[in-house]
Order: structure tokens, then C-alpha cells, then sequence
């Protein structure tokens, strides 16, 4: 698999606050890359990194290829754009300037993609109006206009989503894809809300105080958090012997406790446990949310440690 | 870096605070050189020559590229458009000599934006063969590269705090404290040495004895030295003596020193700016 941005044993110190430390990321190309992770948790600092506002302290990352020590970084990262944390806009612009301005910056010769950009972002109306009496969502959307100037192929998204009311959390979801799908841009989105990151994110990767937790598909993910019955039985081995002959998948995780992950008939079920002497203590059916696989993961108990 | 200067020029162009200093320079300059002719006209029939009152945008120079530069330059951080730059692959030392090289050409404009209404307004009134030319060359060079060095610090300061109302504090603030230590330096050093002492008045009034007598607030040895090199280092140290008109100020050597402030400035600028972690 082809990988856009890989990191290595990355860390990034604040004093003697270790925001970042032995950090892992591989984002693969094409993706919708979820970067889940609680406040505080070193999602921004990544990004900075990335961004080349800072430099790692230890470790090392690498984009297309191009090692961060490596000169040629800087030529990469013009393939790549970002909004990190608020939109990068200047507020006493037209959202029309601002776009010129950055690709003033960026040494575009011309600014007849500009109308086409503003189509994409929903802001082709705005006029005259400065972007400081946009509104939140407005303002987002600038920002990823902006990160869009210059066509990159890789976006990094910090907290897209932070303060959209329910519109414009739809709009940004619906821009996000139809960029992935239509340009084939990998984007790199850090969220902590998890519900709005399942409906978009291809790969996830779960970050806890620094590291690297996890890094799973959204196929993975789906298969850890499907639906399933969640049975209480008093003999593990009977209820084990009986799965099997009826090909029913399923996990154990306790000596009475066991998923079964299949739409089974209850009462063939019980008499088949029954004639294996086998009691069935408790029934329920769960399906894990991203939350609680979040949670499970993380560990919800330490917030304030 | 071209890129980025054709950006940050465009900006410029749009810069509000930047077309009210040039609009505020020229009425500024207008006023200064037609005023000084009236008032010469009324009290002494005189005309004025035509490099006097010139100079005097010395004195604001140094308080506009302050908040010109704070606003400028802090803008870039307050609206994070410092980080397009910086994420588009830009180098930390091209961020930088550009918004020095466009803050630089603002505070040139703005002295332009005296000294030409100064004088299209001065030679009809004063007549352009009362200007002496040596003495305007060397007070026009001196003024501009003491607005670099102006430039140069605040650009420093823009640079590397990355709080835009800071910025402007600090900026503003040393400005005015090193613009009250000039204008202090400034008036021990045209401190008389002497003074007469007058002991005996005749019945009728007239001084029957009088003698010079040593001026103790004369600065004198390395204390005189050391306040004489300030007032000419020192950027507002220039602006005084450049607002004074004094004919037989060291040109050349206030300019090498505002370079040489202008080029350590930018030196510590980029050398700090280039390590230094951006939000």
C-alpha cells in the first residue's frame, strides 16, 4: 500500500511536556484518514509538524517519500494543504482577494480557477463581503479553498467540523467527499467527534497521550464494532460445542461470556444448550459504537490524569 | 521570494493603515512647508530656504513604521495566514526578508509621502536655489536608512511575537522611551559649557560685574562620549538631530550606523525565526 505520510518514532517536546512521544502514523493514499483523539492528546501538534510550523524533537516523518530532514520536503509540501485549527484567512479580505492572495503566494499565473473554487466551497456568492462577517462554516470552507489553491493532492483537516451547527457540518461532510472522490485528494481529518468522522474516515487511527493507540479501516473497525448477542451461559464448552455445529461465528472472552456475531433462532438455541446441560444466565444484543470502541480503547477513566 | 513579495505587495496596496500614513504624510508635509513660509512671511518678511522644515517627518517616522509594522507583520499571525506560507513550502528566512523588504518600501513611501508635497509646495514659495543640495542629499540618504533601522526593529519584534496586540505595545513603547532618552541626551548635550554669572547691578540696572562661570550640567569626558555616540546610534537619536536641521550632522556615519542596526536586526530576526515553533 501506497503511503502519503509516514511517521517513526516521533516526538515533540513542550519544557518538559512530551506532547508527542515514539508517535506512529502511516496514511495511505487515497484515504479518508480519521485522526481520533481526546483534547490535549498531541492531534494538533502532529499536524504542526507535518505542517513544517515546528520541528520534531526526536523521530522522524515522512511525506511522498521526502524524509523531514531532507531539503526536498519543502517542494512536497506544496503537493499537500491544510487548514490547522482556524482558517488561515485574512479577515479585512473579500473571500475572492484572499484567494488571490494565496495564489499570489503559491506563484499561480493566473486567477481564472478562482470562480470554480469558490463553486466548490459554496462561496461563489459572497461578493464584497469580508471574510471577518462570514460566518463559522464560511470561514471553514475559505479555509479549505484556500488549502485547495495550487490543486494539492493531500489535505489536512484540524478539526473541520468544531462549531458548525448541523448544516454545516452536512455541507463540510459532503465536500469532503465529493473532493475525495472526485479529485482523488487523501485527506488527513482530526476530530474528536467520532460520530461525524465514522460517516467519512477510510482509516482510522486512535491517539492517546501522545502515541499512537491504534491504526485500523474502517473495515476493521466495522468488524470490531458490529452487532452481535452478547450471551451469559453457565458452560462455556457446552454453549462453544454448539456454535460450532451450527457454524455460528462468535467470541469468547470469559469463562460464561461469548459474542455471537449472526441472527440466531433464541429457542433453538436454548434447547440445544438445554440438552447439553448447559443454562443460558442472560441475552442481550449490543452493536459498539465508535464511542464505546473509542472508550474501550483509550480507556475512559483517565481524563484527568 | 518574489512570489511572496508580489503577494505581501498586494497586500500592501490594500493596507488601509498603510494609505491613511501616506494621506496623513502628505497633508503632514503640505502644512509643514507652507506654514513655515506664512509665519516667516509675517514676522520677518523673510523667505525660507527651501531644505528647511524638510526633515521634520524624521520625528513621526519612527512612531508610524511602529504601528505600521505591528499591524502588518501581526495580522499575519493574528489571522494565521503566516501558516499558508510556512505550509505551502515556503522558507522561514523568504517570510521573513519579505515582509521586511515590503515594510521597508511602506516607511519609504511614507517618507516620500512628505517630502515630495513638502517640495512641490516649497519651490514655487521658497524658490529652488535657496536649497542647499549636499545637505539634502545626506539628510534624505540618512532619513531613509534610518527608517530601515526602524523597520528592521519592528519587523524583529512583528516577527517574533507572535501576539499582534504585543506587538504593538512593545513596538510603540520603545519607540516613545527611546524617543524621550534621545531628545534627553540631546538637550544635555546642547548644554552650554559655561554661563555668565552676573554678581553687581549698577542703581541703574546696567551689569557691573559679570564673568563666565562652568555650567554643571555640561556633560563632560567619557559621559560626553558615551551620550554622543548614543545620540547618533540610536535611531531616535537621528530623528532629533535630523529634525533639528543640523547642518553639520556625520550623514554618513548615522547611516552606516542604522545599517549595521538594520542588518544585526535582521540577522537575530532570521536566525530566531527560523527555529522558532509557530502555532
Amino acid at each position: 500500500m501506497e503511503h502519503i505520510l509516514t511517521a517513526e518514532s516521533l516526538g515533540k517536546q513542550y519544557g518538559h511536556f512530551k506532547a508527542l512521544d515514539g508517535f506512529s502514523i502511516h496514511v495511505p493514499k487515497g484515504s479518508i484518514y480519521g485522526f481520533v483523539g481526546k483534547n490535549g492528546a498531541g492531534k494538533t501538534t502532529l499536524i504542526r509538524l507535518i505542517c513544517g510550523l515546528q520541528e520534531p524533537t526526536s523521530g522522524s516523518y515522512t511525506l511522498y517519500g521526502a524524509k523531514n530532514t531532507d531539503p526536498g520536503i519543502a517542494k512536497c509540501r506544496r503537493r499537500m494543504g491544510a487548514v490547522v485549527e482556524t482558517p488561515s484567512i485574512y479577515l479585512d479580505m473579500t473571500a475572492e482577494d484572499n484567494l488571490k492572495e494565496q495564489y499570489r503566494i503559491i506563484g499561480l499565473p493566473s486567477f481564472d480557477d478562482i470562480p470554480e473554487l469558490l463553486r466548490l466551497v459554496g462561496l461563489e456568492n459572497t461578493g464584497k463581503k469580508k471574510a471577518k462577517n462570514f460566518s463559522l462554516g464560511m470561514k471553514q470552507r475559505l479555509g479549505i479553498a484556500i488549502a485547495l489553491a495550487g490543486s494539492p493532492d493531500f489535505l489536512i483537516l484540524d478539526e473541520p467540523v468544531n462549531g458548525l451547527d448541523p448544516q454545516g457540518i452536512i455541507e463540510m461532510r459532503e465536500l469532503i467527499l465529493k473532493l475525495n472522490r472526485e479529485r482523488q485528494i487523501t485527506f488527513l481529518i482530526s476530530s474528536h467527534i467520532l460520530d461525524e468522522l465514522s460517516r467519512l474516515a477510510t482509516h482510522y487511527g486512535f491517539i492517546d497521550s501522545g502515541h499512537m493507540v491504534k491504526e485500523m479501516s474502517a473495515k476493521e473497525l466495522d468488524s470490531a464494532c458490529r452487532k452481535c448477542i452478547r450471551v451469559q451461559v453457565s458452560d462455556i464448552r457446552a454453549l462453544t460445542r454448539v456454535l460450532d455445529e451450527m457454524g455460528i461465528e462468535y467470541n469468547i472472552f470469559s469463562d460464561t461470556m461469548a459474542d455471537i456475531f449472526a441472527k440466531v433462532n433464541i429457542s433453538k438455541l436454548t434447547l440445544a444448550l438445554a440438552e447439553q446441560e448447559c443454562d443460558v444466565i442472560s441475552l442481550t444484543e449490543r452493536e459498539e459504537s465508535l464511542e464505546s470502541f473509542y472508550v474501550n480503547l483509550i480507556g475512559g477513566g483517565n481524563r484527568n490524569e | 521570494m518574489s512570489r511572496l513579495l508580489c503577494a505581501d505587495f498586494a497586500k500592501l496596496k490594500k493596507n488601509r493603515f498603510f494609505w491613511l500614513c501616506i494621506i496623513g504624510m502628505i497633508g503632514f508635509g503640505l502644512f509643514m512647508k507652507i506654514m513655515e513660509y506664512i509665519t516667516m512671511q509675517q514676522y520677518s518678511g523673510e523667505t525660507p530656504s527651501l531644505d528647511s522644515m524638510l526633515s521634520v517627518y524624521s520625528m513621526v517616522i519612527g512612531f508610524l513604521t511602529a504601528a505600521f509594522v505591528s499591524l502588518f507583520v501581526g495580522t499575519e499571525y493574528s489571522d494565521g495566514t503566516i501558516r499558508n506560507k510556512i505550509i505551502i513550502g515556503h522558507s522561514r528566512a523568504s517570510i521573513y526578508f519579505s515582509n521586511l523588504i515590503t515594510c521597508s518600501a511602506a516607511g519609504f513611501f511614507m517618507c516620500l509621502a512628505y517630502l515630495l508635497p513638502a517640495l512641490a509646495a516649497g519651490i514655487p514659495l521658497c524658490g529652488i536655489k535657496t536649497a542647499d543640495f549636499q545637505y539634502l542629499a545626506g539628510m534624505v540618504l540618512c532619513s531613509f536608512i534610518m527608517t530601515l533601522a526602524f523597520t528592521s526593529l519592528c519587523t524583529l519584534v512583528g516577527m517574533l511575537c507572535q501576539n499582534k496586540a504585543m506587538t504593538a505595545v512593545i513596538t510603540i513603547l520603545s519607540v516613545c522611551l527611546l524617543f524621550v532618552a534621545s531628545v534627553y541626551i540631546s538637550a544635555k548635550l546642547n548644554e552650554p559649557e559655561t554661563y555668565p554669572e552676573i554678581s553687581t547691578f549698577a542703581d541703574g540696572g546696567s551689569v557691573i560685574d559679570a564673568r563666565d562661570v562652568p555650567n554643571p550640567g555640561y556633560v563632560r569626558g567619557t559621559q560626553r562620549q558615551i551620550y554622543e555616540f548614543l545620540d547618533e546610534f540610536l535611531p531616535t537619536g537621528q530623528s532629533v538631530i535630523l529634525t533639528r536641521g543640523d547642518q553639520d550632522a556625520f550623514f554618513l556615519l548615522m547611516s552606516a550606523y542604522s545599517a549595521g542596526i538594520t542588518a544585526v536586526a535582521a540577522g537575530i530576526g532570521i536566525f530566531i525565526f527560523r527555529k522558532r515553533d509557530i502555532k
